[in-house]
């Protein structure tokens, strides 16, 4: 599959999430609202920057160096979509909502282009701190003594409490198996996977 | 002992960066020693002390000693096993920036802001100053940990990158090839194998410290979210118990190093070796329900694995390297000096200090004894005359004052090793007869047993303050490799 094919699916998704039915069917409910929607709309800005990366590299090495300032400021773009209060209002203000999809979309460039360039440790830094953010609203949201949108009852809350600490599970197996054991052991694995579907 | 053949010289940067660590952690040893003598002398009613003052200086002491031994142990870990790996020297000095950092807000916390709810931060207690304190000291308290956490985060998660790099994953590090399979590879040094097990647990410990602290935090300034207050205390103790045991699985690495090069034997890194830390570092992360043994809405399970792991957890690590000890010197010609000494004396507290928490781990002894004097017996004793005595037998290494040592060095050796054996025994007893710990005022049956402890408590300060000035006068000569 070509690049162009793969941005023009990525175009397609965001169109879809933010132009038909399946944007209000996924905001339906908290739990495919954050995190179905918003994942897929960060992705979507990850594969529009694959083909700016060249062209962008020396502004980014001049303003970005080590992807820092770009990583913070993706961090302080998701920390704030996971604020209840923005995320009800953008289910009734149309100018917030395009806010929520452009800003989304931004993330993922902007974590695109950051990505490459930090540090191994910046890296890790970031993944342990999206795993305890994970860990922590989902122990807030599953001991919220009220509901915090207008737009979700407090069992959409739980769920979506539970499916954070899912989440976080889930990356913490996913991150911590190669470092535990080597991409050897992954990449000799994929190998045998491969082979038995051959 | 170190498989490269020469040994490149520590750049300046390090040297200093190590020197640092060493010399602050010298000095916050003997402050935090006076902080404890003060209240020894405050329950034998030596000394006028004000119970909110007495439980500020309690919470000092505590999260003190725990921060500095961290400090101290990792400068042990980061000094031997940059001979083996490539350590980021700026990450060094940043864990020094944030823990220098944190200090300070915990520091205010306590004294400016009054926070005296102990290092263990239990809920709902750091909301609930009864007029002491309010959110904001308690907040700094948090907020400082929270920090310190950060840094330390910093320094694993760069010897995870350098022994990766290396030695292609954390179990290869681990010497998992050499112990489950049928690798002909020499096995790593034991200096790697000490790390990687350390950066693990640790790495688990300080995630569960960051979610548990920013709750408390959260919950601080927005009290209708009420945390589970049994889920946090295990996360608490999940991540300070581990934290604490780490430090000595650090300095330990000190003993490998150091003693092969005294006898001129090989450490040997064998799988009986391997194979006892990768269990202690299941082990390790597994004991801390034997804080919770007297609290009865915890599972059945997880009492029974506290007191299970309780009896066994330490022992791997401490038999291999005790015995290790001891066949490596066993007619080696060793010529005793201050730094083989102390390691030797180390290895006699870490023995004899974890017998009382093991008796301790009993559930039917913990239902009477874990709130008595008997707790902190067990790791006095396992921190003064294990760990600390590790860390200045080290700190004489590293300033190059082997040899013969003078009448000083004798004389602070033998005031500290039997200060510290005779303040732990006097916890102990006074544990034995019941006396509460954390009691800021004493019944006057119990000053019996306060006063002696506050005498012994003082030899251990005058001892350390000895170590301590030995030490931070011979910079001069440390050592570069």
């Amino acid at each position: 599959m070509t690049l162009r094919a793969v941005i023009i699916m990525a175009l397609g998704m965001v169109v879809a999430i933010t132009a038909t039915p399946l944007g209000h069917w996924l905001e339906s409910t908290m739990v495919s609202h954050v995190l179905v929607e918003l994942p897929l709309l960060v992705v979507a800005g990850i594969i529009f920057a694959l083909p700016l990366k060249p062209v962008s590299q020396p502004l980014l090495n001049w303003v970005n160096r080590g992807g820092i300032c770009g990583l913070i400021t993706a961090s302080f773009l998701l920390a704030f979509w996971m604020l209840p209060r923005w995320l009800d209002t953008s289910l009734g203000d149309p100018w917030v909502a395009s806010a929520k999809y452009g800003s989304m979309v931004l993330t993922g460039m902007i974590l695109a282009l950051s990505w490459p360039s930090a540090h191994v440790i910046t890296r890790a830094v970031v993944k342990i701190e999206f795993l305890t953010m994970f860990f922590r609203l989902g122990w807030l949201y599953l001991i919220s003594p009220e509901r915090l949108c207008n737009n979700y009852l407090l069992t959409d809350q739980i769920w979506l409490g539970r499916g954070f600490l899912l989440v976080g599970l889930a990356l913490t197996i996913t991150w911590a198996y190669p470092i535990l054991f080597g991409n050897a052991v992954l990449e000799q694995q994929l190998t045998e996977r491969k082979l038995s579907i051959d | 002992m170190n498989d490269s053949t020469a040994i490149a010289p520590m750049p300046g940067s390090s040297k200093l960066a190590i020197l640092a660590y060493l010399g602050i952690s010298a000095l916050v040893y003997v402050l935090m020693m006076v902080l404890g003598l003060l209240m020894r002398m405050g329950q034998a009613n030596w000394l006028g002390l004000p119970a909110d003052l007495f439980y500020q200086i309690m919470t000092a002491h505590g999260a003190g000693m725990v921060g500095i031994s961290g400090l101290a142990g990792s400068a042990v870990m980061w000094y031997f096993l940059r001979r083996y790996v490539d350590l980021t020297v700026g990450i060094l000095w940043a864990n020094l920036a944030f823990f220098l950092s944190g200090v300070v807000l915990i520091l205010g916390g306590i004294f400016l802001g009054g926070y005296a709810g102990g290092w263990t931060f239990l809920f709902p207690l750091p909301s609930h100053g009864m007029g002491l304190w309010g959110p904001v000291g308690a907040a700094c308290f948090l907020g400082g940990l929270l920090l310190i956490g950060v840094g330390f985060l910093l320094l694993y998660l760069d010897v995870a990158r350098a022994i990766i790099s290396k030695y292609g994953s954390l179990a290869r590090g681990l010497g998992w090839p050499q112990l489950f399979g049928n690798s002909d590879e020499t096995p790593p040094p034991a200096a790697v194998v000490a790390a990687t097990m350390v950066l693990l647990v640790n790495i688990t410990g300080i995630v569960a410290g960051a979610v548990v602290l920013v709750l408390i935090l959260v919950n601080l300034f927005m009290p209708e979210f009420e945390v589970d207050a049994l889920l946090t205390k295990n996360l608490i103790y999940f991540f300070g118990h581990v934290f604490i045991n780490a430090t000595i699985y650090q300095a330990v690495i000190a003993v490998y190093e150091i003693l092969p090069e005294y006898t001129k034997r090989p450490w040997k890194v064998n799988k009986v070796f391997l194979g006892a830390w990768t269990a202690s570092t299941i082990m390790v992360m597994a004991v801390y329900p034997h804080h919770l043994l007297m609290d009865f809405v915890m599972p059945t399970w997880a009492l029974v694995l506290g007191q299970i792991m309780s009896y066994t957890g330490g022992f791997p690590i401490l038999v291999v390297t005790a015995f290790g000890a001891l066949t490596i010197v066993h007619r080696s010609g060793i010529q005793w000096d201050m730094p083989s000494g102390l390691l030797f004396l180390s290895m006699f507290g870490w023995a004899v200090g974890v017998v009382p928490a093991v008796i301790d781990g009993t559930i039917a002894v913990n239902n009477v004894m874990h709130n008595t004097m008997w707790v902190p017996g067990h790791f006095h004793m396992y921190l003064i005359v294990g760990l600390v005595a590790m860390l200045f037998g080290f700190k004489y290494y590293i300033t190059g004052q082997d040899g013969k040592p003078g009448m000083f060095d004798k004389l602070a050796f033998w005031i500290y090793s039997l200060g510290g054996v005779g303040l732990s025994v006097t916890f102990l007893i006074s544990g034995y007869f019941s006396v509460p710990r954390r009691w800021a005022q004493h019944m006057p049956e119990w000053v019996g047993l306060s006063q002696p402890a506050a005498l012994m408590g003082a030899a251990v300060a005058l001892g350390a303050a000895i170590f301590a000035i030995r030490f931070l006068t011979s910079l001069k000569h440390a050592r570069a490799v």
